[in-house]
């Protein structure tokens, strides 16, 4: 068994079966570049990205999320939502649910104005954010209409 | 005026000032070399001839003494002191500027004697001197900040300040352009020297003596002269400075390019100093052969006008008919399909004032290839004859340094002081020093310097050619060994241009051909911009009017903005395509407008009026979508579907080089021929001619603002208030 390495070629055939069959598989490998094996889904944020978990991999490799198949290729690391950073970034083993503060906050009364919902990077798209200048321009431009005054003719002799 | 004074005073003093003139020796007037002098330089020997000052012999040897007052170019004045220098069996120090070399003297410009000397003098000069050098616009362009580094004590001496006080006086007010402080003034009267030797305007002088002694104008007056700029670069000290750039930055924080002037036919070379992407000045850079060193107003100061009203983005009209600001994309579309759809005998191309060579050559060709011939330039020139065929009938055939040379001056219904400044400052400077006659055909201008009126008439021309004129001048040329005619390319606008130029030509080579110099040459034709000659290198075709009133359905404005190409002179459903930098007359009749560069933007060709190549360099980047001239038109042809074959700017050379290799031979001027040929030619256009000879340019207000980029300049406009405000004062 162990000489023809069966056991990798078995392991392949359940991490294909669980990603969704070969087809989702190859369309997953596209997008996240890996397939994982045995992943147990642990929560989900409020954009939609999965979050998995599989001590069986090193750390730093045991804790993943999926993002949400809605971005397809555009996704980035600022979506993930501030709950989940600090599970996914092993900064705690508690999840979201289970710290009060977190979960106050996600879903309590304490709720606070003032707290904007995430927003992720938007460098580069239309909406991302350009301060406005406070130099005065030194180019002053043609406004399409007017015509520079022409020195009138000399009526002096 | 100064003639005879001035004269005298160059036989006393200063041969040196005759110097350069002399050394432009022609073939008959080698004289005899007189005997050189040794003298001794800090011991080290050098060989000049008699007469020669001790300050330029230690120049020989590369000792600099230093200086104030004295200015190669200006007359010896020797009143600054501060080149005294110890000479060997002299009981006093002497000034080195005005001393004469003497056999076997011996100088010693770094003695104990000669430091003492200098650091008094400095010592003396500070005294009067405020020590505001951190809010002075001079700071680190100061001769006397360098100076009293170098010479001056280092510790002061100066108590009064709490009893007397430091010495000061009163701002003179001379104009928009020049800003006095006059309280800094050494009294070193370079400005006088200059405005009355240089710019012929004899109103700068001093007025007191000793303490109270103050250089200015004696009653409140303009600096009337379009040469004025020039003083704050010969001013050692900050007393004058430049209006427009005062206190906008420091000299070691600017980035100087070497570039070329357009706005006048000489093509003077200019420093740019940019800061931040933005031109903060424009100053000259010497150039023997064209400007020496000096540099017109409107070429020094138009240069605000590059960052007003510009072109910054394409427009096209929209249905309401404004233009709006759209992307390249869609502009170059529009102007491509409206290329495209046109028959190619309805196309037009038109060249305005300010066009580079690249461009002109990227026209024509682009325009050639969609099947059309009319390439034309706002500027006329009569096409009967030679036409533009030969070279030599449309360039400054004698070239800007040799009229100082000559010794007759004809000008024919041009007011040089105003077309080309510069060029009038040489011929002044001929008249003052070298006993040149000047005559003029024309209205009665003021050229600086005295001249024969001949008339206005323009048969006077046709007399003096066919040497049947009773007129005096017309034994003058004939006597003199080398005579000069310049004929302004204005007159030739007019239906009797072709005969004017006819008879021009044959007075100058009638001239010419009794010279016994066989190389000097008479006929001048000054054109009035930049521009022309270049496009009739290229090739184009002058003046639009033919073309005009054939109707066309497209017309190409490339930077036309002179007003000879209206809407009310082309058919209703015209597209007019405008390329360029400045919202001006072509831009405001425009279907759709191309942002181009201006020419401290673009590394570009410019032929002057004598036809030498130069090229401007690259000092800020053209502001906004606005790009490079010739690759609008590469992008353009290549959407047009005629693509031009070239892509770099070394290929556009290459082309231009095809076409004339005068062109890309920068900085020299090639030899000019066939005159007899040209002359044969026009022959048969010597027709009775009858009409008056009129200028454009009569006053100086008229100067100021003459072409797109100083009609954008509040500098310029304001010279034009000041200028008619002093019209009207008493003085």
């Amino acid at each position: 068994m162990s000489l023809l390495a069966l056991d990798k070629w078995a392991k392949l055939v359940t991490i294909i079966s669980q990603n969704g069959g070969i087809f989702k598989s190859i369309y997953k490998l596209w997008r996240f570049d890996t397939l994982k094996w045995n992943g147990k889904l642990v929560g989900t944020d409020s954009l939609g990205n999965k979050y998995y978990e599989n001590p069986y991999y090193m750390l730093g490799r045991s804790r993943w999320v999926e993002y949400n198949d809605y971005v397809r290729w555009d996704y980035d690391a600022t979506q993930i939502t501030p709950e989940w950073y600090g599970w996914l970034h092993y900064k705690t083993d508690r999840l979201p649910h289970e710290d009060p503060a977190k979960y106050c906050i996600s879903c309590c009364a304490w709720y606070q104005k003032w707290m904007l919902p995430p927003e992720e990077n938007l460098s580069g798209t239309e909406l991302a954010y350009y301060p406005y200048s406070t130099v005065r321009q030194h180019i002053q431009v043609w406004d399409g209409k007017s015509v520079c005054s022409r020195p009138t003719p000399c009526v002096c002799k | 005026m100064l003639r005879q004074p001035l004269t005298r005073a160059l036989a006393l003093s200063s041969p040196s000032r005759v110097a350069p003139l002399a050394a432009r020796r022609f073939a008959d007037q080698v004289q005899a070399q007189p005997d050189k002098v040794e003298v001794f330089i800090d011991d080290k020997p050098v060989y000049v001839p008699p007469g020669t000052t001790v300050l330029q012999a230690a120049a020989e040897v590369g000792v600099e003494i230093p200086r104030f007052c004295y200015h190669e170019r200006l007359a010896v004045a020797g009143n600054c002191r501060m080149c005294l220098v110890e000479v060997e069996k002299s009981p006093k120090p002497v000034a080195a500027c005005a001393m004469p070399v003497m056999k076997g003297m011996r100088v010693k410009t770094n003695s104990d004697l000669t430091r003492k000397a200098r650091e008094g003098v400095m010592e003396f000069l500070l005294v009067n001197h405020p020590l505001d050098c951190p809010i002075c616009d001079q700071g680190g362009e100061c001769d006397l900040q360098d100076q009293s580094m170098a010479f001056g004590s280092d510790r002061s001496r100066f108590t009064d300040i709490h009893f007397s006080g430091k010495r000061a006086v009163e701002d003179k007010d001379v104009g928009p352009l020049i800003k006095t402080i006059m309280t800094r003034c050494i009294h070193c009267t370079r400005c006088i020297r200059f405005a009355s030797e240089v710019a012929g305007i004899d109103d700068l002088g001093t007025t007191g003596r000793g303490t109270d002694m103050q250089v200015g104008t004696y009653v409140e007056k303009m600096f009337l002269s379009e040469l004025s700029g020039n003083v704050i670069d010969l001013c050692p000290v900050g007393a004058l400075t430049s209006k427009p750039y005062s206190f906008a930055a420091r000299p070691w924080e600017t980035r100087r390019i070497d570039s070329v002037d357009v706005l006048d036919p000489l093509g003077s070379n200019i420093v740019v100093a940019t800061r931040t992407n933005e031109v903060l000045r424009i100053l000259p850079r010497t150039n023997e052969e064209i400007n020496e060193e000096w540099l017109s107003d409107k070429s020094r100061f138009a240069c605000d006008g590059l960052k007003r009203q510009r072109l910054v983005t394409p427009m096209v009209k929209d249905s309401r008919g404004n233009l709006t600001p759209v992307e390249w994309e869609d502009a170059i579309v529009a102007a491509a399909r409206a290329l495209r759809d046109c028959p190619s005998d309805k196309l037009l191309a038109v060249a305005g004032d300010l066009a580079d060579a690249e461009s002109l050559v990227a026209l024509k060709d682009f325009v050639n290839r969609l099947g059309s011939e009319n390439t034309c330039t706002e500027q006329f020139f009569p096409a009967e004859g030679s036409g533009t065929d030969l070279r030599s009938s449309y360039l400054l055939n004698t070239k800007i340094a040799n009229v100082e040379g000559a010794d007759f001056v004809l000008l024919i219904g041009t007011n040089v002081r105003f077309e080309a400044p510069l060029l009038n400052a040489r011929i002044r400077k001929a008249f003052i020093h070298k006993e040149t006659d000047v005559a003029l055909i024309g209205p009665k201008v003021d050229l600086t310097y005295d001249y024969t009126h001949v008339g206005d008439s323009a048969s006077l021309v046709k007399d003096l050619a066919t040497g049947t004129s009773s007129n005096e001048i017309l034994k003058r040329l004939e006597s003199a060994k080398r005579p000069v005619v310049i004929l302004g390319a204005d007159q030739l606008k007019t239906e009797e241009g072709a005969a004017l130029l006819a008879y021009t030509q044959e007075l100058a080579l009638r001239l010419q051909d009794n010279l016994q110099d066989k190389e000097w040459k008479v006929l001048n034709v000054l054109q009035r911009t930049a521009s022309q000659v270049a496009a009739l290198d290229i090739g184009y075709r002058p003046g639009v009017g033919a073309a005009l009133a054939a109707g066309p359905r497209v017309v190409y404005l490339l930077g036309a903005d002179s007003g000879i190409v209206t809407r009310e002179a082309l058919p209703k459903d015209a597209v007019v395509i405008y390329q360029g930098h400045h919202g001006d007359a072509g831009a405001s009749i425009a279907d759709i407008v191309l942002p181009g560069a201006a020419y401290t933007e673009k590394r570009a060709t410019y032929v002057n009026a004598e036809g030498r190549a130069q090229q401007t360099l690259v000092a800020v980047t053209p502001p906004g979508l606005a790009r490079e001239d010739w690759k609008i038109i590469r992008a353009l042809s290549e959407v047009a579907g005629a693509g031009l074959p070239y892509d770099t700017l070394d290929e556009v050379r290459e082309r231009l080089n095809q076409v004339s290799p005068a062109l890309v031979a920068y900085g020299d001027v090639q030899p000019n021929n066939y005159f007899a040929q040209a002359r044969a030619l026009a022959k048969s256009l010597q027709k009775p001619v009858s009409g008056k000879l009129d200028v454009q340019l009569k006053q100086l207000e008229d100067y100021f603002m003459t072409d797109a980029i100083s009609r954008a300049s509040p500098t310029m406009a304001k010279c034009v208030q000041a200028v008619l405000k002093q019209k009207t004062a008493p003085y």
